[in-house]
């Protein structure tokens, strides 16, 4: 090509539409002098470069040349229309290159899967713990308070421990010393309940102590274990981020696959709570190790206890299904379950044994 | 309701008449495909009409470069973006729909569509808050929200229609409030009352308030399908849903013969569970793809515009291949073949369809009115919600 074609050479084939009726007229485009000339039939127009607006490249869409005066022209040759465009001193934007590059797509493919994997891995845990710190104590309240209220009326009956158990247990907790970090208000109740032996800890620092818990061990020491691994839990908020961290998660996967299928968003949601909940089980048990140390406990209690939880399950499992064999710990189902397994937990814990 | 019916015929022009008299389906298979290429053969059609198809030219591998690349700063700009991919995804879906030569085009500014994200994003945020701490404050602003619900459902279809264009002429709508708030809360409150028996009418009336209130320039679009119609597609979508309930009840009475009464019924279940969800997820698929074809032959088929009559023929055996094959391409592939499903989906719909044409379609002149009063001006600066009924 000569380095200085007269502005007449380019030429683009288009069709005008004036806006005021569906009718196309067939027209030439070319540049001259900063104008656009539509050359056609009827003669030529000229629109001044500077009022007319060129819609952005889309794959092979055609591409309309908006003039501000009214009226359009549609173009279908995309590479003429560059040449034209290049002529007249615009070039494609990034946007318009990333848009239209197998590489570029692919490393934003590669992108998009890094930044949702780091998401989910860093940023979120560590946004719901910062949130979730700033949470009004009132807020963190009523939540604990529905929460206590909707499981008492369908899941937990009153305690039938005696009065001055439950009360010894509490004390007993109450002496020990909370590892450096602890700030936050807990309280101990006492219920029951046929789901089995258990406890946990609501978002206003509420725990739940459940008598099948205590009765089966008669070693106090066993119950502050877990009374220390709750608290843990109340210190590190992991109810609050739960909720947080659990409610995006569902959400960006809603508006991910939710147009496919609802189901299909409910399943990974689930695995990939469980995996926060793990971690969040670990994080507890790490305070209640410090726990223990800081008052001259073995962190080995709350193992000898997790056994006897465990052991509790299967002898239930048993009664339920006595043809079924007994499962044993699969390290596969690992990952959609909401506890690390307890021989693993057992090894942090308490290497020794 | 039955003289609305009786009167629209009347309304029409005779070429619309011929149109819908005229058994479309027949014709179309017995002439060759050119037909719809070579013009003056068809100007000698006997009715003075000539049939053209909807084209559908997106590719997938070319709408996967825009869409990944609009996802990925969507979600570095935690959403914001959105509002541009958005208008970037409907621009190509647009320009991509070809009839008669000249394309569709979308006009909607993403700074708009972005200020209605923010503010319905708000009201509902605001909504589930009130809910969670103060119920009855949450009563209130929900009931705010259905009683202006219908008013955002009208601005909306304003905004969509007014920033779409067909060779350069904008579509409009000229709905009010008024058949608004019959289309959009009383007669779906009409069928909430009547254990959804009139859901079907309900549904007729919203399309007919959609449809009969579009404009294309200064031509009106007509409406002509009765209620009657959507009662048939919703009475055969529920015998089939009920038929293949009563399949799976028999069959597990079947496999639980051993044990008497309802616990046979329960043990059988229990025994061939994934066998039979599997016979109600395709149950579950037929309907719906039986459902979505006809609704749109239906609505389409007796849609006009100015003389012109629209046509609809998707099969429902066609659109129920595609989504099972889009669906497992979905799952395969964790959603990257979202784009390419999304194409597939456009083709077979817009391909099915088309318009029986009188004259030719370059005779549409722009709506002075509208112009003038720049009332489509104030539409665009209004919410964009998406509304699916």
């Amino acid at each position: 090509m000569s380095t200085s074609p007269s502005d007449a050479t380019v030429r683009v084939a288009a069709a005008w539409y004036d806006g005021q009726t569906a009718a196309s007229r067939p027209v030439s485009l070319s540049v001259e002098d900063g104008e656009l000339l539509l050359s056609g039939s009827a003669g030529v127009t000229r629109w001044p470069l500077a009022e007319v607006h060129v819609s952005e490249r889309l794959g092979n869409t055609p591409r309309l040349l908006t003039y501000a005066g009214g009226g359009h022209c549609e173009v279908n040759d995309q590479a003429g229309l560059d040449r034209l465009l290049a002529h007249a001193g615009v070039h494609r934007n990034w946007l318009d290159r990333l848009q239209h590059s197998l590489p570029w797509a692919l490393a934003a493919v590669v992108l998009t899967v890094a930044v949702f994997a780091g998401s989910y891995r860093y940023l979120l845990p560590w946004g719901a713990e910062a949130l979730s710190m700033r949470v009004p104590g009132t807020v963190l309240q009523k939540m604990g308070d529905s929460t206590l209220e909707t499981l008492d009326r369908y899941m937990l009956k009153p305690s039938k421990l005696d009065a001055a158990r439950q009360q010894r247990l509490s004390e007993e907790f109450a002496r020990l010393h909370p590892p450096l970090d602890a700030q936050l208000q807990y309280r101990i109740v006492y219920r029951s309940s046929p789901m089995g032996p258990n406890a946990f800890a609501l978002p206003d620092g509420t725990i739940v102590m459940l008598d099948e818990l205590v009765e089966l061990t008669e070693d106090d020491n066993e119950i502050l274990a877990v009374l220390a691994h709750e608290r843990g839990h109340v210190e590190r908020r992991h109810a609050m981020r739960m909720v947080l961290q659990s409610s995006v998660v569902g959400l960006v996967l809603a508006w991910y696959v939710g147009d496919v299928s609802g189901l299909l968003a409910t399943a990974p949601a689930i695995i990939m709570q469980a995996k926060y909940s793990r971690d969040m089980e670990r994080e507890a048990d790490i305070y209640a190790e410090q726990t223990m140390q800081a008052n001259g406990m073995s962190p080995c209690l709350l193992v000898t206890i997790l056994d006897k939880m465990e052991a509790a399950y299967r002898e239930k499992e048993k009664k339920l299904h006595p043809q079924r064999e007994t499962a044993q710990e699969d390290s596969t189902m690992d990952y959609l379950s909401s506890h690390p397994a307890t021989k693993e937990r057992a090894q942090l814990l308490c290497p020794r044994q | 309701m039955k003289e609305g019916q009786r009167k629209l015929p009347f309304l029409l022009p005779p070429q619309v008449l011929a149109a819908t008299v005229r058994p479309l389906r027949e014709e179309r298979y017995g002439e060759p495909d050119n037909t719809v290429k070579n013009e003056r053969v068809t100007m000698q059609d006997q009715h003075g009409q000539q049939h053209r198809s909807f084209e559908f030219t997106g590719n997938g591998w070319e709408y996967f470069k825009i869409w990944i690349v609009n996802l990925l700063l969507s979600i570095l700009t935690l959403g914001i973006y959105s509002a541009w991919a958005k208008v970037r995804r409907l621009q190509y879906f647009y320009r991509n729909t070809r009839i008669d030569g000249g394309s569709f085009d979308y006009h909607g500014q993403p700074k708009a569509i972005l200020k209605g994200r923010l503010i319905a994003f708000g009201l509902l945020f605001g909504y589930n808050t009130a809910l969670e701490f103060n119920p009855i404050l949450g009563l209130v602003i929900g009931l705010v929200l259905a009683v202006v619900m219908p008013w955002l459902l009208m601005r909306s279809l304003q905004f969509k229609l007014y920033n779409s264009s067909y060779r350069g002429l904008r579509f409009g709508f000229a709905g009010d409030t008024r058949g608004a708030y019959r289309a959009f809360l009383l007669f779906p409150m009409l069928a909430g009352m009547t254990i959804y028996l009139l859901a079907p009418l309900a549904h007729q009336r919203i399309k007919q308030y959609q449809f009969e209130n579009s404009r294309f320039g200064s031509s009106k679009f007509s409406f002509g399908a009765s209620a009657k119609g959507f009662y048939l597609i919703y009475l055969s979508s529920v015998a089939v849903m009920a038929g293949s309930l009563l399949l799976v009840v028999a069959l597990a009475r079947m496999l639980g013969s051993g044990v008497a009464g309802a616990a046979g019924i329960a043990t059988g279940m229990a025994a061939a569970g994934p066998l039979l969800i599997l016979i109600m997820v395709i149950a579950v698929l037929v309907v719906g793809s039986l459902f979505s074809a006809y609704m749109q032959n239906l609505v389409w088929g007796s849609t006009g515009l100015g003389p012109h009559q629209f046509f609809s023929e998707l099969s429902a055996r066609r659109l129920m291949w595609v989504r099972v094959t889009n669906f497992l391409g979905v799952v395969l592939t964790l959603g990257l073949f979202t784009p390419f499903a999304a194409i597939r989906i456009a083709r077979l719909k817009l391909e099915s369809m088309g318009m029986a044409v009188s004259g030719d379609l370059s005779g549409f002149v722009a709506d002075q009115q509208q112009q003038a009063t720049a009332a489509g001006e104030e539409a665009a600066e209004m919410f964009d919600v998406d509304i699916s009924f």
